[in-house]
C-alpha cells in the first residue's frame, strides 16, 4: 500500500504539481461536529496541502438548505471541483444537476447517492466504504467473542440475546449496519435474538438514556451483547452499563459492546476493557482518495491513475478494519 | 364540618395502614409463593406509601372552617385538579402490569437520578418565569458548562486531548471556570432585560445564539476540531457517577450522588424564595413590576441577580451532565430549556409571573420524568413520546388556568 | 310592552367563602339615568358583571323589554343591546381611535376591512356627539375623557339600549363632566337607558332620575331623585341608606396646628419635559397637610412622582430637613423618609396575586432581614398590628389583596408606608373610588400621623376633600404653581380661578 502511495505521489507531483496550485476544491461537510467527519476533513486538508491544491470546507450544520446555499456559493465562485458529504441523501440529484449545468465535477463522500443519480452525470463519483462491510465486521466481532467465550451465553440456550442501538432513522449506514451485523452472526451459526432496539440518532446521551431503560426493563443479566451503529452510541451504552457496575472490571458482570468508527474515546474504552471492539472506518484513505479523485477530475486526467481502484466506473471503495482490545493501531 | 375533617383524616390513616399491612404480608409471602419475579419490590413500595399516608393522616392539621369550605370540593373537581397526577399513576400501574420489572427500587432510584439535573434546570428557569419572563439560553449554557469543564478534565494519556499540554488540575478549577462563564452570560441576560427593559424572550434568544456560537468556536479550536470530548478523568466523572451506600444490602444499587445534590439545591432555592428579601422581591416584581418600583425595590439589581443565579444553576447542571456522561459536545443541553419550562408550568408556575412554588416544580419535574421514563421503559416509539409530552403540557396548563378563571 | 327596559330579579352570586349578591333586584326604565349606589364592596360591580355576562349568577333572572334574557358572555350582552363603559379603560394604544371604536366588528366584506367607510362612520358619530377627535389619531395619545367618549360612541353605534357607566367621572375635569352629561342627556332623550355607578353625590343628584342603593350585597331600595311632590333626595339621606347609619361629619376634626419647622423645601424644580411641571417651589412644614389642587393635566402626579424618584428633574433644588436631597430612585427616597401612595392603585400599588402580608411589608423588608434572610414572625406580627390598627377587613393576612374591596386595598397600601416610618407621606388621590365609610377612616389615619409629627402632601381632585383636610392648598395649572390658599380663605371659586389660570391661552404651554 505504502509503495503504491509513494509511487503515485511521485507520479502525480511529476505530472501536474505546478498546475494544482490553481485548483480549488469546494467541500461541503454535513456537520463539523462529528468525530468521523473530523478525521475525514483533516485527511482531505492534509492531502490537498501535500498536492499543492487549495480546499475550502463548509459546515452544513446538519441542514440541507444550508448546504445547498454553500454549494451554490461554491459553484458561483471559483472552485474547480466539488466534494460533497450530503446532509440528506435525497438531495443528491439536485446537487448533481447543479454541478452538471456548471460543468464542474462532483465527488460524493460518506453518504452514498443512488447509482441512477450518479449515472445522470459523467463527472459524478462516490468515495466511501461499503456500509454493509462495517455491519459484517461488527457481527464478526460479536460472533468471534461468543465462540471463544462460552460463558457469554448467559442463559445457555445457544442463542445470542442482544440489544441494538440504531443511528438516525432512514440513514443508509444505519439500515445496512443493523442488517448485516445480525445476518453475519446468523451466518456464523449462532441464532441472534433481538431483545430490544431503538433509534439513538448516533448520539451518546440519547444512547445512554435508552440503554439505561433497557437495562432496567430487560435486566442486565438477560442481555448478552450490545451492538451499536457507531462508537458514540456504544460509549453511551458503556456509561449506562457502568452505572450498574457492569463492564467495570468484574468478569461476572460484563456485556460485550461493539461500535463502528474507531474514535479515540472508543479506543480508550477498549483499553480499559469497557468495550469489546469497533470497526474502523478508514477516514485517512477515504479523504486522500476523495481529494485525488477530485483533482484528477478537475484536471481532466484519467481517473484510473490516482492509486485507488475505480469500481463500476463510479465508485472508490475503501475497506474497513476490525479493531479489538490490544489491536489498536 | 367537624365530622368531614375527621373523616378525611381517618380515611387517610386507615388507608395507609391497609397499604402497610398488605406490604408486610406480601414481603414475607413473596418468597414462598414464588412471586419474586412477578412483583419485585412492590411490597417495599406499599410499605413506604402506607407509612407516608398514615403519618400524613395522623399529623394532618385540623382545618379552619374557611379552608374546609374551600377544600370541600366535589369528587369531579378533585379529578380535574389532579388530572395529570392521576394520569401518571394510571400509567405507572399499566407499566407495572406490562413490565413488572418497573416495580424495582433501582428503577425508582433511577427515576430520581434522571430527575436531578432536570430539577436543577427547572429551579433556575423558574426565576425567569416568576418575573413573567423566560430563559431560552438555559440549554445552551448547560452545553457551555459541560464543554468547558470536560475540556480541562481529560486524562493525561488520552489521545485527543483538548489542551494537550494542560497539567492535571484540581477538580474544582474547571468547575468554577465553567460556572463563572455561565454566570457572565447570565449577567448579560440580566443586563439586557434590566437595563433596556428588553423582553426576556428576546434578550435570552440573543444570548442563546451567541452562547452556542461561542461554545462551538471553543469546541472547534484545534486540536479538538469539534470532536466529542472524551477521556474524562475518573475523579471528575465521580461527581456525577458516584453512588452512595451501594451494596448496603445485596442488590442495592446505591443512591446516585446527583440525588442529594439536587435535594440540597432544592432546599437552598426554597429558602431563597421564601425566606430572603431577594425571594420576596422576585415575587413582587413578577406580581406587579410598576408597584415594585414604587415600593422602592431596586428592580435592576434584582433582575441582574435573578439571571446570574439562574445561570449559576444551569452551570452546575452542565458540569453534572458532563460528569455523569463522562463526555461533552457543544450540542449538550440542546432543548433542555423547553423541558424545564414545561416541567415548571406543569408544576403550577404561571407564565404571567408571580406564581410558583418549589414543591410544585419538584412535582412537575417528577411527573414529567416518570412519564417519559415509563414510556421509554415499555419501549414506546420516541415519536409517540413527543405527542404525549405535548398533550401533557397543554392539558396541565389548561387545568391550571381554569382553576383561576372559574366563574 | 313592559314598564321597564331592564329587570334583574333576585340575583344571587356566591364566591368561595363570600356571598357577593343576595337577592338583588334592579329595574331600569326606558330613557332614564338610573344611579346604582353603595359603598365599595356593596356588590355594584358584581351585579353589573352578572348583567354583562362576565359572571354567571347562581340564582335569579334577567328580563329585557319584558322577555327573559339569557346572557352568558359579553358578546351576547352586546348583541342584546347592553354596553358597558368600564372604570379603567384599556384601549389598544397603538391603533387608531376609529379602529378602537369598530374593534371586533370592522366594516367590510369577506375579511377585508373597508377603512374609508370606517373613517366616515366614525367621523359622523363623533360629530353627532360633538367630539373633536381625529378618527385616525392613536388611541394611546388620547386623554381618559376622550377614551371614555370613544367607548360611549362605540355603544351608541352598536345601538345599545342600556349603557352601563362605571365611575365615568373619576378622572374627568369639571368641563369634561359637563360634556359627558350633555351627551348623556341627548341619548336619554333618544330613549337610551343608563346605569350610572358613582360615588359623587352631587353628580348623581344632577344627572339621574332614579337611585338604587345596595349595601353588603343586598338590595336596600329604589327612590326617584325628584319625588312627585317636587321634593329632592338629600345627600344625607343617600349616605344614610348606603352606610346604614347617620353620617353627621364628612371630615374628622383637626386638632393642633402645623409647627413652624420646615421639613421640605422645594425650589424651582422643573421637569426635563417642557409640557410637564416647571419652576415648582413650596415649603412643607412639620405636621402640616399640604393639599395640591388642580385640574386633570395640571402635572401634580408627575411632580410628586419626580419628588419620589420615579421621574427625572432637569433643574431646581430640594432640601429635606435642611440637607440636599436628590431624587435618585424610589429606594433612596424611601431611605430619606419619603413615602408615596400612588394614584393608580391597581397599576402601581397593589401586588394583586400576592397575599395581604406580602403587600403590607414589601417596602420594609430590609428591616426584617439579617444578611438578606427574613425574620418571618416579625413580618407577620408587624403586618398584623398595622392592618388591625387601620381596621383592614379581611379573613386573614394570607388572603390575596385582589380579593379585597378598593377601600381595604388602600388601607393596606397606607399600612405599607406607615411601616417604613416615613416622615413625609405623599398621598396621590388617597380616597379615589373608595366608599364613604372607608374615606372617613383614611382621614382619621392622616390626622393620627400628623399628631405623631409627620407631614403630608395630598393631591386631591375632590374639592370638599381638599378644603376639608388641608392646612394649606397649593394649586397647579399646566405644570406651574398658580397660587397658595391658607386655611380660612378656601372657596371653590378661588381654587378654580387658580386652576384655570392658563386655560384657553393656547400659547401658555409653549412659553
Amino acid at each position: 500500500m505504502r509503495k503504491i502511495f509513494v509511487m503515485t505521489l511521485a507520479l502525480v507531483l511529476a505530472l501536474a504539481s505546478c498546475s494544482f496550485a490553481d485548483v480549488k476544491i469546494g467541500a461541503g461537510i454535513y456537520r463539523f461536529n462529528d468525530a468521523f467527519m473530523l478525521r475525514f476533513r483533516n485527511a482531505m486538508t492534509a492531502e490537498s496541502g501535500k498536492l499543492g491544491a487549495t480546499i475550502e470546507i463548509a459546515d452544513g450544520r446538519d441542514d440541507q438548505p444550508t448546504q445547498d446555499a454553500q454549494i451554490d456559493g461554491f459553484l458561483s465562485g471559483d472552485v474547480n471541483v466539488l466534494i460533497v458529504n450530503l446532509v440528506d441523501r435525497m438531495a443528491a440529484q439536485s446537487v448533481v444537476d447543479k454541478a452538471k449545468s456548471a460543468n464542474i465535477p462532483v465527488v460524493f463522500i460518506n453518504r452514498e447517492p443512488s447509482l441512477e443519480v450518479l449515472n445522470t452525470y459523467s463527472k459524478a463519483y462516490y468515495v466511501g466504504a461499503k456500509a454493509e462491510e462495517s455491519g459484517v465486521f461488527s457481527g464478526q466481532l460479536i460472533a468471534d467473542y461468543f465462540k471463544s467465550h462460552p460463558e457469554a451465553d448467559k442463559n445457555h440456550d445457544g442463542k445470542l440475546q442482544f440489544v441494538l442501538l440504531r443511528g438516525q432513522n432512514g440513514h443508509q449506514d444505519m439500515i445496512l449496519r443493523s442488517k448485516y451485523s445480525v445476518e453475519t452472526i446468523r451466518d456464523a451459526g449462532i441464532e441472534p435474538v433481538e431483545l430490544a432496539g431503538a433509534i439513538a440518532n448516533w448520539d451518546k446521551l440519547e444512547a445512554m438514556k435508552i440503554m439505561n431503560a433497557f437495562i432496567m426493563s430487560i435486566g442486565p443479566e438477560n442481555i448478552e451483547a450490545v451492538i451499536a451503529n457507531n462508537d458514540e452510541m456504544a460509549l453511551g451504552a458503556v456509561e449506562a452499563l457502568k452505572a450498574q457496575d457492569y463492564n467495570a472490571g468484574n468478569p461476572e458482570m460484563y456485556i460485550p459492546v461493539v461500535g463502528v468508527d474507531g474514535n479515540a474515546s472508543a479506543l480508550e474504552a477498549m483499553d480499559k476493557g469497557e468495550m469489546l471492539g469497533t470497526v474502523l472506518q478508514d477516514a485517512e484513505n477515504q479523504g486522500a482518495a476523495a481529494v485525488r479523485l477530485a483533482l484528477a477530475l478537475a484536471e481532466g486526467r484519467d481517473v484510473n491513475t490516482i492509486g485507488y481502484p475505480i469500481t463500476d466506473g463510479k465508485y472508490i471503495w475503501i475497506p474497513y478494519q476490525k479493531i479489538t482490545r490490544g489491536e489498536k493501531q | 364540618m367537624a365530622e368531614t375533617k375527621s373523616r378525611s383524616k381517618r380515611l387517610m390513616t386507615t388507608g395507609g395502614l391497609i397499604f402497610l399491612a398488605l406490604g408486610v404480608i406480601l414481603y414475607f409471602a413473596k418468597e414462598p409463593m414464588g412471586l419474586n419475579r412477578k412483583i419485585y419490590d412492590l411490597p417495599v413500595f406499599l410499605i413506604i406509601i402506607g407509612i407516608c399516608f398514615a403519618v400524613k393522616g395522623f399529623m394532618a392539621k385540623d382545618k379552619t372552617e374557611e379552608e374546609a369550605a374551600l377544600a370541600g370540593k366535589t369528587f369531579t373537581e378533585f379529578l380535574t385538579n389532579n388530572a395529570i397526577l392521576i394520569a401518571m399513576l394510571v400509567l405507572v400501574v399499566v407499566i407495572c402490569i406490562l413490565q413488572p420489572r418497573f416495580m424495582q427500587i433501582r428503577v425508582a432510584l433511577d427515576i430520581l437520578t434522571q430527575s436531578s439535573t432536570k430539577l436543577i434546570m427547572a429551579l433556575g428557569i423558574c426565576f425567569a418565569l416568576l418575573i413573567a419572563g423566560t430563559d431560552l439560553s438555559a440549554g445552551r449554557l448547560v452545553g457551555l458548562a459541560a464543554v468547558i469543564s470536560a475540556s480541562m478534565m481529560q486524562t493525561a494519556t488520552y489521545a485527543n486531548r483538548f489542551f494537550p499540554d494542560l497539567p492535571q488540575v484540581a477538580v474544582w478549577i474547571p468547575i468554577v471556570a465553567a460556572v463563572v462563564a455561565c454566570m457572565v452570560c447570565g449577567a448579560l441576560n440580566g443586563f439586557l432585560v434590566a437595563k433596556y427593559e428588553m423582553h426576556p424572550f428576546i434578550a435570552t434568544l440573543a444570548t442563546q445564539v451567541m452562547i452556542y456560537g461561542a461554545c462551538s468556536l471553543y469546541f472547534d479550536m484545534p486540536p479538538n476540531n469539534s470532536q466529542p470530548i472524551g477521556g474524562i478523568r475518573p475523579d471528575f466523572a465521580q461527581i456525577g457517577q458516584l453512588r452512595l451506600f451501594s451494596g448496603l444490602w445485596k442488590g442495592f444499587p446505591g443512591i446516585s450522588i446527583l440525588i442529594p445534590i439536587s435535594i440540597v439545591i432544592c432546599i437552598i432555592i426554597w429558602f431563597i424564595l421564601n425566606k430572603t428579601v431577594f425571594g420576596k422581591n422576585v415575587y413582587a416584581i413578577g406580581g406587579n413590576r410598576e408597584a415594585a418600583v414604587v415600593a422602592g425595590i431596586n428592580v435592576f439589581r434584582n433582575i441582574m441577580f435573578i439571571f446570574i443565579l439562574a445561570s449559576f444553576l444551569y452551570g452546575i447542571a452542565g458540569v453534572l451532565e458532563a460528569a455523569r456522561t463522562a463526555g461533552a459536545t457543544n450540542n449538550y443541553g440542546n432543548g433542555y430549556e423547553t423541558d424545564a419550562i414545561a416541567a415548571c408550568v406543569v408544576g403550577g408556575v404561571s407564565m404571567s409571573g408571580g406564581i410558583g412554588k418549589v414543591g410544585g416544580i419538584v412535582m412537575g419535574v417528577l411527573i414529567f420524568t416518570v412519564i417519559q421514563y415509563g414510556l421509554q421503559f415499555i419501549n414506546v416509539s420516541p415519536m409517540w413520546q413527543q405527542v404525549i409530552k405535548g398533550v401533557i403540557i397543554a392539558v396541565a396548563v389548561a387545568i391550571d388556568l381554569t382553576k383561576y378563571r372559574r366563574k | 310592552m313592559s314598564e321597564y327596559l331592564l329587570e334583574m330579579r333576585n340575583i344571587t352570586k356566591t364566591f368561595p367563602g363570600v356571598k357577593a349578591l343576595d337577592n338583588v333586584s334592579l329595574n331600569v326604565r326606558r330613557g332614564t339615568v338610573h344611579a346604582l349606589m353603595g359603598e365599595n364592596g356593596a356588590g355594584k360591580s358584581t351585579l353589573m358583571k352578572c348583567l354583562f355576562g362576565i359572571y354567571e349568577p347562581d340564582g335569579g333572572e334577567i328580563f329585557l323589554e319584558g322577555k327573559k334574557a339569557s346572557i352568558h358572555s359579553a358578546r351576547q350582552a352586546m348583541d342584546q343591546g347592553i354596553a358597558m363603559v368600564h372604570q379603567e379603560l384599556h384601549p389598544i394604544r397603538f391603533r387608531s381611535v376609529m379602529e378602537n371604536v369598530y374593534l371586533g366588528r370592522f366594516p367590510g366584506h369577506m375579511g377585508v376591512v373597508d377603512h374609508k367607510t370606517m373613517y366616515e362612520k366614525t367621523k359622523a358619530l363623533f360629530e353627532d356627539l360633538e367630539l373633536d377627535v381625529d378618527p385616525l389619531a392613536l388611541a394611546g395619545e388620547q386623554s381618559a375623557a376622550i377614551l371614555q367618549m370613544m367607548e360611549i360612541a362605540r355603544a351608541v353605534d352598536m345601538k345599545a339600549k342600556i349603557i352601563i357607566l362605571d365611575e365615568p367621572t373619576s378622572s374627568l375635569s369639571d368641563r369634561e363632566v359637563d360634556h359627558l352629561f350633555k351627551i348623556i342627556n341627548r341619548l336619554r332623550a333618544q330613549g337610551v337607558a343608563f346605569v350610572y355607578i358613582s360615588h359623587k353625590m352631587k353628580e348623581i343628584l344632577e344627572i339621574s332620575d332614579e337611585i338604587t342603593v345596595m349595601r353588603d350585597g343586598t338590595y336596600v331600595g329604589t327612590w326617584p331623585v325628584t319625588a312627585e311632590n317636587g321634593e329632592k333626595l338629600t345627600i344625607d339621606f343617600i349616605i344614610k341608606q348606603m352606610v346604614g347609619r347617620e353620617m353627621t361629619n364628612q371630615f374628622p376634626p383637626r386638632e393642633g396646628k402645623p409647627s413652624d419647622e420646615i421639613v421640605l423645601k422645594v425650589e424651582n424644580v422643573s421637569s426635563p419635559l417642557p409640557k410637564s411641571f416647571q419652576n415648582v417651589s413650596f415649603e412643607l412644614h412639620k405636621q402640616e397637610i399640604l393639599g395640591i389642587g388642580g385640574l386633570v393635566g395640571a402635572q401634580r402626579t408627575e411632580f410628586v412622582e419626580a419628588l419620589f424618584g420615579l421621574r427625572g428633574i432637569a433643574s431646581g433644588e430640594i432640601l429635606l430637613n435642611g440637607a440636599r436631597y436628590s431624587n435618585k430612585s424610589p429606594g433612596y427616597a424611601k431611605s430619606r423618609g419619603l413615602a408615596l401612595l400612588t394614584e393608580e392603585r391597581r397599576a402601581t400599588g397593589i401586588f394583586g396575586i400576592l397575599p395581604i402580608l406580602e403587600n403590607t411589608v414589601i417596602a420594609n423588608q430590609r428591616n426584617y432581614a439579617h444578611l438578606g434572610v427574613l425574620n418571618d414572625s416579625r413580618r407577620k406580627s408587624d403586618a398584623d398590628t398595622e392592618c388591625r390598627k387601620l381596621n383592614v377587613k379581611t379573613p386573614s393576612l394570607n388572603t390575596l389583596i385582589q380579593n379585597l374591596s378598593g377601600g381595604n386595598q388602600q388601607k393596606v397600601l397606607i399600612a405599607r408606608w406607615l411601616l417604613t416610618n416615613s416622615d413625609i407621606l405623599i398621598l396621590d388621590e388617597p380616597t379615589r373610588g373608595i366608599d364613604v365609610g372607608a374615606k372617613y377612616e383614611i382621614y382619621n389615619i392622616m390626622l393620627e400621623q400628623i399628631a405623631l409629627g409627620k407631614s403630608i402632601i395630598m393631591i386631591s381632585s375632590e374639592m370638599p376633600e381638599l378644603m376639608g383636610m388641608s392646612d394649606r392648598i397649593m394649586v397647579m395649572c399646566e405644570g406651574r404653581v398658580t397660587g397658595f390658599l391658607n386655611k380660612g380663605e378656601y372657596s371653590q371659586e378661588k381654587i378654580m380661578a387658580f386652576a384655570t389660570q392658563f386655560a384657553g391661552r393656547k400659547d401658555s404651554t409653549a412659553a
